[in-house]
């Protein structure tokens, strides 16, 4: 039975730049908002857009995101013909390759793709917060008849040298790309979301593989050998939420921005564009007397007895009495003791902060650093870390970091 | 031992004690309360005996099921999606000549031809007015090692107020107290009027399953439908029916009061640490987003779930999934279930509201400790 579009995931980034967080897994399973982790948001806008086939194709410490995926049920992703299929590199006949470049994570998968002999392929990014219905970027493939389109969005003009930029005439049809620019001609940057017709992609995928030069990558040879053929090819103006959180500042500020869905524009609590996720299974939270909670969001297992100011507690938190969080991220089944602050920071999951362990500080002028704990980590008992520091091996009491 | 079979299936009675919970049951039965903000009763026992490896497990409903059908689905939240066994949800016999069943045998004398074809040696029968988390491992290895023919879970209790109080006002079965003797049950009182701690029964009995199929049989074909009364008591002296003391956390719910006390219980962190720390319970996904405090909430000593939005000031309180509290609204020692609405300036103390309650701006709303008020599902006040 065929299947009109499969969706393809790239999940294979290492997320160095996260470095404390993805020490021990993939970028897509960082956890994010609370109870979700970043894949979550792809794999809902997949199912809420009736793609019921996704290929997560990953490379980089695949445990932690193979064992959340497990048979896709909470995503409704348990289905008899497609689902979702976790899909590292693997040994053929020939020889075995890790993925050479985002191109080549999807060309050793075609055989996947064509077990569906699907009309349309869309290529994903499982490092970005963005709700976005994919069936009506489709509707605009149709519509346009493409070859291949590209989600944009509109950046900034002072700021569109940093992206990958499309420029399109009035009809959307792309003319020319950009990477990273100096004298940028467009300010429409791609959101590296893609759908392709399928014999397209794979036309283009055997070429580029036969290429000896090419870095295999979709960004630098797929779509600008594209335009050298003057395929159809059009731009999809997306105008909502979309954020790469590739860095530590921007993981920090979309997990705010949650807090603030009325003017941020990224609503967890819509009820028609659910995003779901695999459940910690614990009891409901509780604010014990004597807490304080002001504009936050606690999930399930916490336990509150401290002072929690604009910030997000993952499931299981533990706050005990004298504990003051502020601005802070703080991921699952964390314990902070007794007269510890955590400021302006990002805690991973499973980390003890020691009694009157002082993690970050309010930014400042001169310093807006987000302090980074990995997770497992032990923050000793009255240890300071400074608001630049990122933490990935145990803090003796006492002992300062910056 | 090999997690995935416990030598014993699972029968749940979850219509028992309706009758004294009746505000709570006029839209669902006993199973399907709600409790400790994002369970329903029936959760405790199903992962209780899902965590002990019992993975047949069939509930033998009688009466207004729809909510709790729609609660268990196939049964997956509790990986009772089996090939063999999994959850079995057994409905009355809709015939036009057999009467929905009274008691217990009433209801096991209807799937007598399915127990028969069962491979499990042991049944282990239980009600869901309470919520426990029960070792049935604990019991069955007791059971096998005494050599009973039936062994029953006992707690060393003063009987609870509600079922004491409603015996009065009718002369149904509704507690039994056991007199034991080296462990062994001398003497089951039913309704019993004496004061202090007795060996309260849980209702919760380990029981061979041919011994069963044949008690069950020959007491249906003489009209019998209780399997206490009518089975059990005459033939204590016959029987070796055993007791097992269980020292566990225990939630009872027998009235509108004691739904309210033992969901305010939840707020004691040892409690719930009592309740739930031994084992995982299971239960519904929602998929609710965390639940946000918007600038300007104030809330002390709370419980809540996932999905609520709170505005106003919450005190002493249990939330239920998606509850909206709007600012100004004050709630006290209240318990409000699943998507219930609390408008701007509404004041509520002692107030129990069901699933999908609607308080409206300013609204002042009084119960009190000893008789908290209940406001009926879907209402708008």
């Amino acid at each position: 039975m065929a299947k009109e579009m499969i969706a393809m995931l790239l999940a294979g980034g290492q997320g160095s730049r996260l470095y404390a967080l993805t020490q021990k897994l993939a970028k897509p399973a960082v956890p994010f908002g609370g109870k979700y982790r970043i894949i979550d948001f792809p794999l809902s806008n997949c199912v809420n857009s009736g793609i019921d086939t996704v290929g997560i194709l990953t490379q980089y410490q695949p445990l932690v995101l193979n064992e959340y995926i497990g048979n896709g049920q909470p995503w409704d992703l348990d289905r008899l013909h497609g689902g979702v299929h976790v899909l590292p590199p693997y040994q053929q006949a020939s020889g075995s390759d890790w993925y050479k470049g985002t191109a080549n994570a999807i060309y050793q998968n075609i055989s996947f793709i064509e077990r569906y002999n699907p009309q349309y392929v869309i290529i994903l990014s499982g490092d970005q917060i963005c709700k976005q219905d994919y069936s009506d970027f489709l509707r605009f493939h149709k519509e346009k008849g493409a070859e291949f389109s590209v989600a944009v969005m509109e950046v900034p003009w002072d700021e569109a040298s940093r992206f990958g930029l499309m420029v399109a005439d009035d009809n959307d049809k792309i003319t020319e790309f950009q990477e990273k620019p100096k004298n940028p001609k467009s300010n429409l940057a791609s959101m590296g979301i893609y759908i392709f017709n399928w014999d397209i992609l794979k036309k283009y995928l055997i070429e580029d593989e036969a290429d000896p030069e090419s870095e295999n990558d979709f960004g630098n040879n797929i779509i600008p050998n594209l335009l050298r053929d003057g395929r159809n090819m059009y731009a999809y103006h997306f105008d909502g939420y979309w954020k790469d959180v590739g860095t530590i500042p921007s993981l920090w500020e979309a997990n705010m921005e949650v807090l603030d869905p009325e003017h941020s524009g990224i609503n967890l609590f819509d009820e028609n564009w659910k995003i779901y996720s695999r459940n910690s299974g614990m009891t409901g939270h509780k604010i014990s007397e004597g807490a304080v909670v002001e504009d936050s969001m606690i999930t399930d297992g916490c336990r509150v007895a401290g002072t929690v100011k604009h910030s997000i507690l993952y499931a299981g938190v533990k706050v005990e009495p004298g504990a003051v969080i502020e601005d802070a991220v703080v991921m699952g089944g964390t314990v902070v003791k007794a007269g510890a602050q955590l400021k302006h920071c990002i805690v991973a999951e499973n980390v003890v902060i020691g009694e009157n362990a002082v993690v970050g500080a309010m930014p400042t002028e001169e310093n807006k650093g987000v302090a980074t704990i990995g997770s497992g980590v032990y923050v000793g008992e009255g240890a300071k870390i400074g608001p630049n520091a990122m933490v990935s091996e145990n803090v003796k009491d006492g002992e300062e970091q910056w | 031992m090999v997690n995935s079979n416990a030598n014993a299936l699972g029968i749940i009675f979850p219509n028992s004690y309706d009758t004294l919970v009746p505000e709570l049951v006029t839209e669902r039965l006993m199973a399907s309360i709600p409790f400790a903000s994002r369970y329903r009763l029936i959760d405790f026992m199903l992962s209780s005996m899902v965590n002990c490896g019992i993975d047949n497990i069939s509930i033998l409903v009688r009466k207004n099921y729809h909510s709790l059908m729609d609660h268990l689905g196939a049964g997956r939240e509790w990986d009772l999606v089996r090939k063999k066994g999994g959850l079995n949800i057994v409905p009355p016999f809709a015939e036009k000549d057999v009467k929905v069943y009274n008691g217990r045998v009433d209801a096991l004398a209807s799937i007598l031809s399915f127990l028969r074809e069962q491979k499990e040696k042991y049944v282990v029968l239980a009600d869901t007015n309470l919520a426990v988390n029960f070792d049935f491992n604990a019991l069955i290895a007791a059971h096998v090692e005494s050599g009973a023919d039936v062994t029953v879970a006992y707690k060393e209790e003063p009987i609870p107020e509600a079922p004491l109080k409603a015996r009065k006002e009718n002369n149904v079965n509704l507690y039994y107290t056991l007199d034991l003797e080296d462990g062994r049950v001398k003497k089951i009182r039913i309704n019993s009027k004496k004061t202090g701690v007795q060996n309260v029964s849980m209702n919760i009995y380990v029981v061979d399953r041919e011994r069963l199929i044949d008690m069950v049989g020959v007491a249906f074909s003489n009209g019998y439908p209780y399997f206490e009364r009518d089975i059990l008591v005459p033939q204590l002296d016959k029987l070796n029916v055993r007791g097992f003391r269980f020292d566990g956390y225990v939630a009872h719910i027998d009235s509108i009061k004691s739904y309210f006390d033992e969901n305010m219980k939840m707020l004691d962190d040892a409690n719930v640490d009592a309740l739930f720390g031994a084992n995982p319970v299971y239960t519904k996904i929602r998929d609710d987003n965390p639940t946000r405090y918007i600038p300007g909430a104030k809330v002390t000593n709370i419980m809540a779930a996932d999905g609520c939005v709170i505005e106003g000031e919450v005190e002493d309180s249990i939330l239920f999934r998606g509850v909206k509290i709007a600012k100004g609204a004050k709630v006290k020692n209240c318990v409000l279930m699943q998507g219930t609405v609390v408008e701007a300036g509404a004041d509520m103390e002692y107030i129990i509201t069901d699933k999908n309650v609607t308080i409206t701006a300013d609204k002042e709303l009084k119960g009190s400790d000893s008789f908290p008020f209940y406001i009926s599902k879907y209402k708008t006040v």
